[in-house]
């Protein structure tokens, strides 16, 4: 297993080791390193509640995709009255902002694109139903800007290297617990914004974001940990009351709102139209999540960090070209995933990152991707010099 | 935090005491607007707030970035710890003038005109459709739920809360009323978005009889007084899944329609029909009856 092999390597142990050098008041998070102490939750069941399940209710799908785009365009209008300004936008302009303008929604949205997105929404178990596939995909494209930090400011006395170091510290937690990918940028999703409008003593960093973990396991995990197994797991520096006392101001000062498209949900719909192969598709989810340790990358939509790994990923593994291939990105590609600097500055961003990983001391991330489950893709020998590959694209 | 909402909002008078708290109009004293305050106690355990109420809130937080016509604001959210093992949780909605309820007590003599309650409808039904894609279901539809601006407008309140209480109404005695609910649910059957429907066809005759189609007294007396004006389903009908048989009831005919809602006109009751039909699945979705011939009728206007 994967795991086995994480925890005992040294980088983890050392990587506590200087952070707790480095950093005093994150003092308490080297006792996380040994195996000894995250192995009771993984093997002792007890730890993990079952929660109680609402029923599964099969919901009514009969209805014809025509009708159902009258719906959401017809409420669109409503909104375009007065919401111009916050971002809401026309489907046609969503997708394809050069074509801003024309009339007839049926005309523009090429059906074959509108087939492929509902067959991977499908494939990817994202919906229930696929007459709603398209309506879901619109939604997140609409949506997708919500919860994206407008800048990348941290608090006072907050580094981008502290963030990293709170992330990846995160990532493995993540893991121990088995949680769902989902979850893991949900958590980070919420731990950024909560970093913007919570005043949170470097103290309190650790529990703030164990709490937004938490949280975002409440509401995408069956599974749930019990509050006392996570502060084992922050080897009791913070009291049961105190970590939900965290977690009720969490939820005021997001008002409650958990909503968030993961990247990797962009990632995979993408890659399944653009008919990726395993590896690149591997390459990109290592690239993604190494965005969660970049400060930098908090104000990027969602759709513009998918679309970005997943070039760079081409980039990096270079695999011969088929026409068949070739063509599906062409159409992957007609998703207009954001303005080239913006991408270019991803892309760049993350090369940087994925060279330099395995010198990090932030590696969880780097270690989690080297297993043969992930195809070996952090250490890919193709990381290395992507730096001048990139600068011959450029 | 308990300081922030009793200042910020601050109560005017007492709405009205639902079965599961009292809801208040307030002021809000920053923008001067009205609001209608709802509190759902929820008992927290050792894991804190219960998954349940942090899903359905996180839900309707969701929805009200669609900014839908038809459906009530959402303004904020607000949450107290009144007990290590109670935490109360505030649901600020813009103030609506009246509920529906109010709205047909106040109608004129003559009851309301045709192309009122087709508007009405046409705006339930729209609201019914944006809950039913996004996933949600109401489950509590009646007059009481439904309010209605001065201008007009409908909106739909108490959608999703439903889940939210239901979770926690062990501690409270809960009488919900019986009459808007369709056969599946007095059957204790599964049930999914057509339980809205079928409500939604109760409060469609309502509009024209100015009272309740079935009163009924029990689940049983409520499903007899529904079979006696639908009729006895055929024994394929009836879902297998349950304890209450089809012996129970007498072997009855569908009636006209007509005889229970006389104002009506013929593709009013056609429609009616189609929301009043005993499967479930047979009922009509809410996306076809906005496209069925009784909402495109113009001669209902007149
Ligand atoms: N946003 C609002 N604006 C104005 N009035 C409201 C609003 N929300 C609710 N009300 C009024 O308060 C009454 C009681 O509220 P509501 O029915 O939502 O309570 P409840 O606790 O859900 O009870 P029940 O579920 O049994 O109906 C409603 O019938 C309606 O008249
Ligand atoms: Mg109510």
């Amino acid at each position: 297993m994967a795991r086995t092999g994480f925890c005992d390597s040294k980088p983890l142990l050392d990587l506590h080791k200087k952070a707790d050098e480095r950093r005093a008041p994150l003092r308490s998070w080297y006792a996380c390193g040994t195996i000894d102490c995250w192995q009771p939750v993984e093997v002792e069941e007890s730890r993990m509640v079952p929660v109680k399940m609402e029923p599964v209710h099969r919901w009514e799908r009969r209805l014809s995709a025509q009708t159902n785009e009258s719906i959401i365009m017809g409420f669109n209008e409503d909104r375009l009255t007065d919401t111009a300004a916050d971002g809401c936008v026309e489907e046609n302009m969503l997708l394809y902002p050069q074509l801003q303008g024309f009339p007839s929604l049926q005309a523009l949205v090429p059906s074959l694109l509108r087939h492929e997105v509902e067959t991977a929404l499908e494939k990817l178990d994202l919906i229930w139903d696929r007459t709603f596939a398209w309506d879901m995909f619109l939604d997140m494209m609409r949506t997708q800007a919500i919860n994206t930090l407008p800048n990348a400011d941290l608090p006072r006395d907050f580094t981008d290297a502290t963030r990293s170091v709170l992330v990846d510290w995160l990532i493995q937690v993540h893991e121990i617990l088995h949680f769902q990918e989902e979850t893991l940028y949900l958590a980070i999703n919420l731990l950024n914004r909560s970093l913007h409008v919570i005043k949170v003593t470097t103290v309190n960093l650790q529990l703030l974001g164990m709490v937004c973990l938490f949280l975002a396991a409440k509401k995408e995990e069956c599974l749930l940990p019990e509050v006392s197994g996570l502060c084992y797991l922050m080897d009791h520096t913070y009291t049961k009351p105190q970590l939900l006392r965290m977690e009720r101001k969490v939820l005021l000062v997001l008002k409650f709102d958990l909503s968030y498209c993961p990247p990797l949900h962009f990632l995979l719909l993408l890659a399944s139209i653009a008919r990726c192969s395993a590896k690149v598709v591997w390459m990109a989810r290592y690239l993604l999540e190494l965005s969660l340790l970049e400060g930098q990358c908090v104000v990027f939509l969602p759709l513009q960090l998918a679309g970005s790994v997943l070039c760079l990923s081409r980039q990096i593994l270079q695999e011969p070209p088929t026409p068949e291939g070739e063509a599906a990105w062409c159409l992957a590609s007609s998703v207009h995933v954001g303005s080239e600097t913006a991408v270019l500055r991803i892309m760049h961003t993350l090369a940087g990152a994925a060279a330099k990983a395995h010198t990090r001391e932030t590696c969880a991330t780097f270690i989690k991707f080297s297993s043969p489950e992930t195809m070996y893709v952090s250490v890919h020998p193709g990381l290395k010099n992507i730096a001048a590959l990139l600068g011959v694209c450029t | 935090m308990a300081h922030g909402t009793s200042l910020q909002y601050e109560p005017v008078a007492e709405i009205g005491g639902g079965a599961y708290g009292t809801v208040y109009k307030a002021r809000d004293t920053e923008s001067g607007q009205f609001v209608a305050l709802k509190s759902v106690r929820v008992q927290t355990d050792q894991n804190g707030l219960p998954i349940s109420t942090v899903r359905e809130v996180a839900l309707l937080k969701r929805l009200e970035q669609f900014d839908h016509p038809n459906v009530v604001r959402l303004m904020d959210v607000c949450a107290t710890q009144r007990s290590d093992q109670e935490t109360k949780v505030t649901l600020v909605f813009e103030h609506v003038d009246q509920d529906l309820k109010t709205y047909l007590e106040r109608a004129p003599d003559a009851g309301l005109a045709p192309g009122r309650i087709q508007d009405l409808m046409r705006q339930l039904m729209c609201g019914l459709a944006f809950l039913h894609s996004n996933r949600v279901m109401h489950r509590d539809l009646k007059p009481e739920n439904i309010l209605v601006t001065s201008q007009g407008q409908v909106k739909l309140a108490d959608f999703g809360l439903a889940r939210i209480y239901s979770c926690h109404m062990a501690l409270t005695p809960v009488v919900v009323t019986l009459w808007y609910r369709p056969p599946e649910v007095l059957l204790q059957s599964s049930y999914a978005t057509p339980v809205d429907i079928w409500s939604t066809g109760c409060i469609f005759a309502e509009m024209f009889r100015r009272k309740p189609l079935f009163c009924g007294e029990s689940e049983v007396d409520q499903l007899g007084k529904i079979l006696q004006v639908i009729g006895l389903p055929s024994e394929d009908e009836w879902p297998t899944d349950v304890s209450l048989s089809r012996k129970h009831f007498p072997s009855l005919l569908p009636r006209p329609i007509t005889d229970f809602v006389p104002e009506i006109n013929e593709l009013g009751a056609q429609l009616l029909l189609k929301m009043l039909t005993f499967d479930p699945l047979k009922r009509i979705s809410a996306l076809n009856a906005l496209e069925d011939a009784y909402f495109q009728d113009e001669e209902t206007l007149t």
